[in-house]
């Protein structure tokens, strides 16, 4: 049923050479006037955009940028003989990754993403080709129930799990205690993965959904060769699927490693149970700390500065890596 | 004449508008509202008043002095409570030049409000007028270089309470020193409870013990701060703490008041708390322990420091950005000093221990029948009250400090002892003054 390039009408109708000729005929009259036209409509079609685009996000940017390389100097106790500002240079950049809390927040991160993206990666892909096979049974209902808690905000997601990490209330450390096993979800050393655990929870199902929404663009013809070539489904998957998944694959890592530099609320969150997370956990934790707890709103512009070219050179780099693969 | 088209006008406009905009983000904070010329009072007209805080049913407390002024209304509007995101919404609002008039801010929080130029210098609008009837210690945490800059709202003195059916099967009694903590708190132990919390993720209880032992951690000096985080009494809580952590007498998996501690103490596995007077509503949050709770002195460093401490309490604190300062001024008075308003905080909203010199509240002048029918507010927090440190005073980077602090305690699993965390934080706490712009010097021995 689909339509051959034999069907599609004549390159040049006769409509088209109207217009053309038309357009040659009062060109020598008014094709300033008509061009200059034709150039603006773009602009004034586009102004509510870029007029909400520069308010909204270029001029924060920029303010950011200006605001990390100033810095205010106060006299006497509290500023109260004077307070001057002026050009930093590099000062608050040099102060922001001399900060060896914020450089381990950085590291911290790193190593989350390391292993918590690549995990979920795997089992969203997992879950989306099970249920895209012809096999799977209700695929509707499991896909709206693997959707589920990217639903349910971070904030309150995280409520919900440190009801099963904190010692005394969680049933998890109850029934492991009473077989002799010590479970210590908030510890030092194991809390970032009980992030993870969150984290991984709260988005598995909304990366699952992209993938399955590729999944579902692929031809069906493809799957009757295959089938007809007496290609299993493991087969299917491997040489037919995977390969034509991997746009769906790069761009949910690429949001998935933003995602990681810019965790923030669960680690805020788990902070009241968990005396281990402190005020500069993740990055973008250290920044708002400085920012608004400690009103040094300049370092703070030079943190995020530095999150977002971190965030850049990430995803930048993994693209490259991507492409050169596939190349 | 060159010809100046439309579109270059435009472009130029455009261009020169968000320069201004730019202009008009300049650092926040950099301007003085006590450099202004004073606001007069308003006369005649009708005011409206807005405070933040994170009081419940505040808005109770306020309609009884809405009812009698009518010419100045009081609104109330609930912010989360200080660090947890109130002040971090007071801090945007101050940046972009808005904000209350009235602000619930913590006494130790009031110099970093001082820092942003965030406050007003009451004593421009006449508050020495009210200081007689203050207790003197909470106003001199408030007065600095002769400017107040808050009304204390309520504060916390120091005890303990401990739950007596614990203490009693080790026969134990609540202790009276430092040292007999410690020895009950091993007792304790065999008894499988812990006698209290050791907060490493909050640096403001082992303060509050310092002050107590005498420790002055600043002082405002005309020639700019004086550091001393290393003196004896300081060193001596540190080390008291380390061993005390060391041999397992205190929990440190989680912190005072938080949900792992409600379990805890809910099933016997905290026998004692010292903690400020407010702590009292939140004890009552225990489940099941109606009855099985009393207040006792809290434990003191031998024959040296003072018999209590204070942890928390906060202030009124009238906002740059106020246009009415007089009249926000005599409604926090009212607040904290008159009978009606001090009985009215205490029951709608379960303040703190009562700034005014000679009133703690109608209803603590009763027994409790959650605490085992004992009278603890006359018993034990009146004297607590009159026993604290009158030196301590607070200053611009508390949070931080008490951050960088906490940040030395967390590696102590790793090895790292208190004693050694507070010198590496003392240095710390020197470097962030000095990036400020502000003088500081340590105190010469």
């Amino acid at each position: 049923m689909s339509s051959t390039p034999a069907a599609a009408p004549p390159a040049t109708s006769q409509e088209d050479r109207e217009i053309r000729t038309g357009r040659s005929r009062q060109a020598g009259t008014s094709r300033g006037n008509r061009s200059r036209a034709a150039a603006r409509a773009p602009w004034i079609l586009l102004a509510p955009f870029l007029a909400l685009f520069t308010l909204t996000f270029v001029l924060p940017i920029i303010v950011a940028l200006i605001s990390s390389f100033t810095k205010v100097t106060r006299s006497g106790l509290f500023g109260e003989k004077g307070v001057s500002s002026g050009f930093a240079g590099f000062d608050n950049y040099a102060q922001a990754l001399g900060d060896a809390n914020f450089i381990a927040s950085i590291g911290r991160v790193l190593l989350f993403g390391i292993v918590q993206v690549p995990v979920m990666i795997v089992l969203c892909t997992i879950l989306a080709l099970l249920l895209e096979s012809a096999s799977a049974r209700w695929p509707g209902f499991f896909r709206a129930a693997y959707f589920m808690p990217y639903g349910v905000p971070g904030v309150i997601a995280t409520i919900l799990w440190s009801f099963l990490y904190v010692p005394g209330l969680s049933p998890f450390i109850d029934i492991a205690g009473s077989m002799g096993i010590t479970l210590d979800f908030l510890g030092p050393d194991h809390v970032l993965w009980s992030i993870a655990n969150i984290v991984t929870w709260s988005y598995t199902g909304y990366n699952m959904l992209i993938i399955v929404a590729q999944l579902k663009a692929i031809p069906g013809e493809l799957y009757e060769a295959a089938r007809v070539d007496g290609a299993s489904p493991w087969r299917i998957a491997r040489s037919i699927q995977l390969p034509l998944i991997t746009p769906a694959l790069v761009l949910t890592t690429v949001f998935s490693i933003i995602g990681t530099l810019q965790l923030f609320a669960e680690a805020q969150v788990l902070k009241t149970s968990a005396p281990a997370i402190d005020s500069q956990y993740t990055p973008n934790l250290s920044a708002y700390s400085t920012a608004f707890a400690y009103n040094d709103y300049n370092v703070a512009a030079a943190q995020a500065v530095l999150i977002a070219l971190a965030a850049f050179i990430l995803s930048f780099v993994f693209l490259r890596l991507t492409n050169r693969k596939s190349s | 004449m060159p010809h100046v088209s439309r579109r270059r006008l435009l472009s130029t406009g455009l261009g020169a508008m968000s320069l201004a905009a730019l202009g008009a983000c300049a650092t926040p904070g950099t301007h003085s509202v006590n450099a202004d010329p004073a606001i007069p009072a308003a006369s005649g007209q009708k005011v409206r008043l807005t405070y933040w805080a994170w009081l419940k049913d505040f808005q109770k407390v306020a309609d009884l002095w809405n009812a009698k002024n009518p010419d100045v209304q009081v609104d109330i509007v609930w912010i989360p409570g200080g660090n947890s995101g109130g002040y971090q919404k007071m801090y945007s609002a101050l940046a972009a030049g808005a904000g209350p008039d009235l602000a619930q801010i913590e006494l130790r929080s009031i110099p970093e409000f001082m820092l942003v130029n965030g406050l007003v210098d009451l004593n421009r609008y006449g508050a020495e007028e009210f200081a007689h009837l203050y207790d003197p210690t909470l106003w001199g945490q408030v007065s600095f270089t002769g400017g107040l800059y808050g009304i204390p709202q309520d504060s916390g003195p120091m005890a303990t309470f401990y739950q007596p059916a614990l203490l009693d099967k080790v026969g134990a009694t609540p202790p009276k020193t430092w040292d007999d903590w410690a020895s009950t708190g091993k007792e304790l132990r065999k008894a499988g409870s812990y006698i209290d919390c050791f907060a490493i993720s909050d640096a403001s209880p082992f303060a509050a013990f310092a002050a107590q032992a005498g420790a002055t951690w600043f002082r405002p000096e005309e020639d700019g701060w004086v550091i001393n985080m290393t003196d004896d009494a300081t060193m001596n809580v540190a080390r008291f703490f380390d061993k005390a952590i060391d041999d397992d007498v205190v929990q440190t998996d989680f912190a005072h008041y938080s949900p792992a501690w409600f379990a805890a103490a809910a099933k016997g596995g905290i026998a004692t708390i010292t903690t400020a007077s407010w702590g009292d509503a939140l004890v009552e949050g225990v489940s099941g322990g109606k009855g099985k709770w009393k207040a006792a002195p809290m434990p003191v460093w031998g024959n040296t420091g003072f018999g209590s401490s204070y942890l928390g309490g906060s202030t009124t604190a009238v906002l740059a950005g106020s246009k009415h300062p007089r009249e926000a001024l005599e409604f926090a008075v009212w607040l904290t000093t008159s009978h009606e308003g001090i009985d009215a905080m205490i029951k709608n909203s379960g303040i703190g221990w009562s700034p005014a010199k000679d009133f703690v509240g109608t209803s603590r002048q009763q027994p409790s029948e959650f605490f085992s029918g004992q009278n603890y507010f006359k018993d034990v927090f009146v004297p607590a009250s009159r026993e604290q440190n009158p030196k301590w005073s607070w200053w611009p980077i508390t949070q931080q400090t008490f951050n960088i602090l906490s940040d030395g305690f967390r590696k102590k699993a790793g090895g790292t002892s208190l004693v050694d965390a507070v010198a590496a934080a003392e240095q710390d706490v020197i470097t962030v003054f000095r990036n400020k712009g502000l003088t500081i010097r340590k105190e010469q021995a």
